[in-house]
């Protein structure tokens, strides 16, 4: 899994974001980095949400604050509407933040919890003055009201709220910003059952209101399935597969894909539960394994494995993988 | 009946707070048998946790316990009553949710579980060291001596929660109880730790309870399943049956929430409207009733008795879904676009499968 290779960046004139082989590492220690995204590439095309699936420490959360310039990025490029938002600085950088706003796992700590939500909605837009979204009482109102939180609750406090309430004034809070991309890191997964049927809908109703392009992290794979159009599986800090949703299910072709379906309680069954049987832990980001990333878990591994790392390649229509052993699949039509 | 290894009566547990009395668990009845697996469904706050909390005589001491736990013929809460040490952690053990928590950060894994096998069984402490890296290879883990050496920061997620499953396992039980055990981790390593459970399980003959928010693990690993919500088990059949013929509009709604692997993207979901009801003072109603298609007004003034084909399919629904009762009463509702509990209701778009 290794998966440089910027095979799956398309040439289309409504791609909104493009990340080209975006590296980051955190220093850990004296000598050594943390590896924590190496060589990534993907594009999002305008009204698109791409889902990105991983386990944890896969680097999925990292890809995504990297974006928004949360943490530093090392190499690698973040082209948004024409600028690389990787080297931009000071006052060009802020200008570019309102466009791309992001809500968090945890939905009660990610919001102040000694302000009222109406001030903690309106923060972005206040600081950002008149321009953008101008504020106003009517549309504090008015986003609360379309993502579901009575505007009549909006002098209360977070902890008044449960926790799939906070999530929707984390999502009023992105989109008073009036962005063009929206960041979802996990956004349901600290969700009961009942309310993250509640939250995903409403995402997907922003989407089409606000005409928003999502970019969906979860360890979810059913979760993600059914938000995204375009899934990237990430492993240890590389893409694996890139494909669209409904293909990468029916046709998985990388082990690692193959085996995050097969784990799942209920299986997907384009794949043999055997396949979700992967050993092992995952290896240590400081220092990853040559090669190919996966080849310590791999069921298909030899020696090219450990000694070339795979490039991404087209396998099939809008479909990349990085794999020098790809499984076979019938595609029947 | 006299064959079951574990019966619960009628258990109530509420907690006394500032703000009222919470009743977490509110009259809840079963029965386990032998060598087999309960799953234990529901969401946050339905009072699963709290059930094997009080079977563990866990609760803290403001909790106020009604009801009656039998196990093997002995009565749960007169053995805690008497301070009986040697009940739980040998007959009957726990594995928590979070492996990290339920570890001691200071002590080497190997050194925890021999500390069981000291204190209840009577070990020396070399034989009680040889035994826990026995069992450290007896669940899956490589290098068993060394990891024994080892603390716990220095495993995975998934090796630690191994590891407290070995230390549940050290006496024996008759019963284990597993409190989420696999929802910190991983999907691939939740598959590799479900399936080990259940091979430990057949292996000793032992009984399970398994307690999970999510009905996709519940389905495969359990032979009974019970659904609770709001205190209360609503919902108790064979694994199979429930996904197959649900009757309480609760589980069939939460069903129909959860995004299926099978179905293609941007499938529409039919979330259930509304969130879990606070458990103070609760009314003398059906406590799903305010979020459910089928309500009726004697949804709104009578409690529904768990009911219907006992020891088999039970469910306590006054309209059950999947039946002409309950049909009749949701076609009622559509038709006023209502239900009697002044939720707003529309046809459900059918899925595409």
């Amino acid at each position: 899994m290794a998966g440089t290779g910027k095979a799956p960046l398309r040439d289309r004139p409504d791609v909104l974001l493009s990340v080209e082989e975006l590296t980051v590492e955190f220093p850990v220690g004296r000598h050594e980095v943390v590896h924590a995204v190496s060589g990534i590439s993907f594009d999002v095309a305008e009204g698109e949400t791409l889902g990105i699936v991983g386990e944890s420490g896969c680097g999925k959360s990292t890809v995504a604050r990297s974006i928004i310039r949360l943490n530093e990025i090392r190499g690698g490029k973040v082209v948004f509407e024409g600028n690389d938002l990787a080297t931009l600085k000071g006052e060009a950088l802020r200008q570019h933040r309102p466009n791309l706003q992001m809500i968090f796992q945890d939905p009660i700590s990610s919001l102040n919890p000694r302000r009222k939500v109406r001030d903690v909605i309106s923060e972005g837009v206040r600081v950002w003055g008149g321009g953008k979204g101008a504020w106003s009482q009517g549309r504090i109102d008015e986003l609360m009201h379309a993502v579901g939180v009575d505007p009549k609750f909006g002098d209360r406090r977070p902890h008044q709220f449960s926790g799939g309430q906070c999530q929707r004034i984390g999502i009023a809070r992105a989109l008073a910003m009036d962005p063009k991309v929206l960041i979802c890191d996990e956004p349901v997964s600290a969700l009961d059952v009942s309310v993250q049927a509640q939250v995903l809908n409403l995402l997907e109703d922003m989407k089409k209101r606000y005409g928003l392009t999502l970019l969906f992290i979860s360890h979810d794979l059913s979760v993600v399935k059914n938000v995204s159009d375009r899934i990237i599986v990430m492993y240890l800090g590389k893409a694996c597969e890139i494909g669209s949703a409904d293909e990468l299910y029916e046709h998985p072709r990388h082990p690692y894909t193959r085996a995050l379906l097969a784990s799942i309680p209920e299986p997907a069954t384009t794949v043999d539960v055997s396949e979700g049987n992967i050993d092992g832990e995952l290896p240590s980001p400081i220092n990853p394994p040559t090669g190919c990333r996966f080849n310590t878990r791999c069921p298909h591994a030899d020696e090219i494995c450990f000694e070339v790392e795979p490039q991404m390649e087209a396998v099939g229509d809008d479909h990349f993988i990085a794999c020098h052993h790809p499984v076979a699949v019938s595609i029947s039509a | 009946m006299a064959d079951s290894l574990l019966s619960v009566n009628d258990l109530c547990v509420r907690f006394p707070t500032d703000r009222g009395v919470v009743q977490a668990v509110n009259g809840v009845s079963f029965e386990l048998e032998q060598g087999q697996t309960l799953g234990i469904v529901g969401e946050s706050g339905s009072g699963k946790s709290v059930t094997a909390k009080t079977l563990m005589n866990l609760l803290p001491r403001s909790a106020e316990v009604d009801g009656s736990v039998v196990f093997d013929g002995r009565d749960v809460t007169e053995l805690a009553r008497r301070g009986e040490s040697h009940f739980w952690g040998v007959q009957m053990t726990m594995v928590f949710q979070d492996p990290m928590t339920s570890l001691n950060p200071v002590k080497r894994c190997g050194e925890q579980i021999a500390e069981t096998l000291r204190y209840h069984l009577g070990h020396n402490r070399k034989t009680a060291i040889a035994e826990s890296i026995d069992l450290l290879e007896q669940v899956g883990i490589p290098e068993p001596a060394k990891r024994a050496r080892q603390y716990p920061h220095e495993l995975s997620g998934g090796l630690r929660q191994r590891v407290v499953i070995a230390m549940a396992l050290a006496c024996q039980p008759r019963l284990l109880i597993a409190d989420e055990p696999t929802t910190a981790v991983d999907v691939t390593v939740q598959k590799l730790l479900l399936d080990l459970l259940d091979k430990l399980r057949r292996d000793r003959g032992m009984s399970m309870i398994l307690i999970t928010h999510d009905l996709g693990v519940a389905r495969g690993r359990c032979d009974d399943i019970s659904v609770m919500y709001a205190g209360r088990i609503v919902e108790r059949s064979d694994a199979e049956t429930l996904f197959t013929d649900s009757r309480h509009p609760y589980t069939n709604a939460l069903l129909r929430s959860i995004p299926r692997i099978d179905q293609p993207s941007h499938t529409r979901l039919d979330p259930i409207p509304g969130r879990p009801p606070e458990q103070i003072d609760p009314p003398e109603q059906c406590s799903f009733a305010p979020r459910c298609r089928y309500a009726q007004p004697d949804c709104m003034s009578a409690v529904p008795e768990l009911g219907g084909l006992m020891g088999l399919h039970s469910f306590a629904c006054h309209h059950p879904s999947n039946t002409p009762r309950g049909e009749q009463a949701l076609a009622a509702n559509l038709e006023a676009g209502q239900t009697a509990a002044g939720l707003h209701i529309h046809p459900i778009e059918e899925a595409a499968h």
